[in-house]
C-alpha cells in the first residue's frame, strides 16, 4: 500500500458525502493508503478568499501544506480548488522571501513550511500510482457501452506548468479513466469551456452553462463524468436553474467519477447516494446483477 | 487616472496605484505585458461579455496606471470567471487573472468586496470551513459511515492572520 495524505476540502465532506464515501471505498482496493489529515481547514478557496487578501490565502494554505509535511507524506486532494490554491501555493513558495513572510506568520503557532510534501490531485494519484491496467482489473461491473461525456473544468488542467495534471490543450486522463471502467468517453464540443461557478457576477455564467449544457446533451451521452465538485453542481442544481431560466431541457445526469468507479467496483447503485442528486445517472442501473465473478 | 481640462488630455500616470498594486502578491506581474493579446481568444468572459471584459485592456490600463475605471464600484474585473486560461496563454508570464485578482485585493481593502465574497469570508473566519458544518451535514455523513466534520483550531487561524507589525496585509 501507498500511504498519501488526505485532504478533503470542505465542498465534498459537506456537500457531497457519497463523493468522499466513494473515495474511500474505492482507493484502498486500488493499493492507495488513505491517511487523515487532523486540523486542516478550508485550503482556503482559491476565489473568494484569495480575493479579499493574496497573502492570508497563502499563509492559510502554507498552515495546512505543513500537516502533511508533520507525516512526512505527499497530499492528495480530491477537488480542483484545493488543488489548484495548494499547488499554486507550493509553487509560490518557492520564492524565498514569500517563504519567509509567510513562515513569520506560522511561527507565531510553532509551525514552520519546509516545502516537503508535494501536492497531488486523486486523478494523477490513480493515474500514475495505480495505473489505467490496474483499475480496470478491480472492475466486476464493466460499464459497456455506457456513453459518458467529459467535463474536465478548468482548474484541473490550468494552469499546466503549476498544476502538471495533464495537457490542457488536449488532456486524456479523464477519457482513459473512464475507458477503464469499460464505458465509452466521448468529448462534447464545449469540452473546454469554463462552467462559470467561479464568475463574481450572475448573468455571465448562465450564458455559459445554456451553451455547455447544449453541447453535452448534443451528445446524447448516458452521463456526464465529472472530476470537480463545484463544475458537479454547476452540471446538476445549476442545470435545473439553467434549463428553467432558458425554457430548455437538456437531462444529462452528471456523475462524479469515483462515485462511477465505486459502482463498477461493486458497490451497489443504492449505496452511491445519487438519490441527493437533481439528475439521477439511472443508466447505470442495468449493469446491477451483471457482476462477472472474479 | 487624472485628466485635467488644461493638461489638454494628457494621462498621468498614477504611480501610487501602481505602487499599491505591486505590493500584492505578483501584482506587479503586468510590467511584462507586451500586448499582444494571446490572452483574450480563450477568455470565457470576454466571449460572454461581448468585449466587454479584456484581460489585454485591462493590462493596458494597469500599465498606464488607470487605477480609478479598475477600482470603480461594480467593476468590470468582477466579470473574470477565474478559469485561468490568460494564464496558460501568456507567453510572458503576465499571469493576468492574478494581476486581477491583487486589484480585486484592492477593492477588498477598500470594503468593496461584492456581498457573496464578504459572505464566504465571514464563514471561514467563523468555521475555518467555506461551508459552514452543521447538525444536517453530519447526519448525511452517517448516513455513509462518515464521521461528523472535524473541527478547526480556529485559535491557530486566527493567530496566523493576524497583520504583520508594519508590513503589508
Amino acid at each position: 500500500m501507498k500511504e498519501f495524505a488526505f485532504f478533503p476540502g470542505c465542498l465534498i465532506p459537506a456537500r457531497h458525502p457519497a463523493m468522499e464515501f466513494a473515495i474511500r471505498e474505492t482507493l484502498p482496493k486500488l493499493g492507495i493508503e488513505i491517511v487523515d489529515l487532523e486540523g486542516a481547514s478550508c485550503c482556503p478557496d482559491p476565489i473568494y478568499f484569495k480575493s479579499k487578501d493574496k497573502l492570508d490565502w497563502l499563509t492559510v494554505a502554507a498552515r495546512n501544506l505543513t500537516l502533511a509535511e508533520d507525516k512526512g507524506l505527499d497530499l492528495f486532494t480530491n477537488c480542483s480548488g484545493c488543488t489548484a490554491t495548494l499547488s499554486e501555493s507550493y509553487h509560490l513558495l518557492q520564492d524565498d522571501e514569500l517563504r519567509a513572510q509567510v513562515n513569520k506568520r506560522l511561527a507565531r503557532i510553532g509551525r514552520q513550511y519546509r516545502g516537503t510534501s508535494k501536492v497531488r490531485h486523486i486523478a494523477t494519484v490513480v493515474r500514475d500510482e495505480v495505473g489505467y491496467d490496474a483499475i480496470k482489473e478491480s472492475v466486476i461491473r464493466p460499464l459497456e457501452g455506457l456513453k459518458v461525456a467529459i467535463h474536465y473544468g478548468c482548474h484541473l488542467l490550468k494552469p499546466s506548468r503549476i498544476m502538471k495534471v495533464d495537457n490542457p490543450d488536449n488532456p486524456d486522463v479523464m477519457e482513459k479513466l473512464v475507458a477503464a471502467l469499460g464505458a465509452t468517453p466521448v468529448r462534447h464540443r464545449n469540452w473546454y469551456l469554463c462552467c462559470g461557478k467561479a464568475c463574481q457576477t450572475e448573468d455571465l455564467p448562465a450564458t455559459m452553462m445554456r451553451d455547455l449544457l447544449t453541447t453535452v446533451h448534443d451528445e446524447n451521452a448516458d452521463v456526464l463524468g465529472m472530476i470537480c465538485p463545484t463544475c458537479f453542481g454547476q452540471f446538476d442544481h445549476g442545470q435545473m436553474k439553467v434549463g428553467k431560466q432558458f425554457g430548455m431541457d437538456f437531462g444529462t445526469p452528471p456523475i462524479y467519477y469515483f462515485q462511477m468507479l465505486a459502482f463498477a467496483q461493486g458497490v451497489p447503485y443504492e449505496a452511491l447516494g445519487f438519490e441527493r442528486q437533481r439528475f439521477k445517472p439511472e443508466a447505470l442501473k442495468k449493469y446491477e446483477g451483471a457482476e462477472i465473478p472474479v | 487616472m487624472t485628466t485635467n481640462p488644461e493638461d489638454r488630455g494628457v494621462v498621468r500616470v498614477d504611480f501610487a496605484f501602481k505602487r499599491e498594486l505591486a505590493e500584492k502578491i505578483e501584482g506587479d506581474l503586468a510590467s511584462f505585458c507586451y500586448q499582444c493579446g494571446a490572452c483574450v481568444g480563450d477568455c470565457p468572459a470576454n466571449t460572454y461579455s461581448d468585449g466587454v471584459f479584456n484581460p489585454r485592456e485591462i493590462m493596458l490600463e494597469v500599465l498606464y496606471g488607470l487605477g480609478d475605471e479598475l477600482l470603480g464600484p461594480d467593476s468590470v474585473i468582477w466579470q473574470c470567471t477565474n478559469c485561468y486560461s490568460c494564464h496558460e496563454r501568456c507567453p510572458q508570464e503576465v499571469k493576468p487573472v492574478e494581476v486581477i485578482i491583487s486589484l480585486k485585493n484592492m477593492l477588498a481593502d477598500r470594503g468593496m468586496a461584492p456581498p457573496a465574497a464578504e459572505k464566504v469570508i465571514r464563514t471561514f473566519l467563523s468555521s475555518g470551513r467555506t461551508v459552514p458544518p452543521s447538525p444536517a451535514i453530519d447526519k448525511q455523513r452517517a448516513k455513509f459511515g462518515l464521521p461528523p466534520l472535524p473541527e478547526v483550531p480556529m485559535e491557530e487561524i486566527s493567530k496566523i492572520l493576524e497583520p504583520d507589525e508594519g508590513g503589508t496585509s
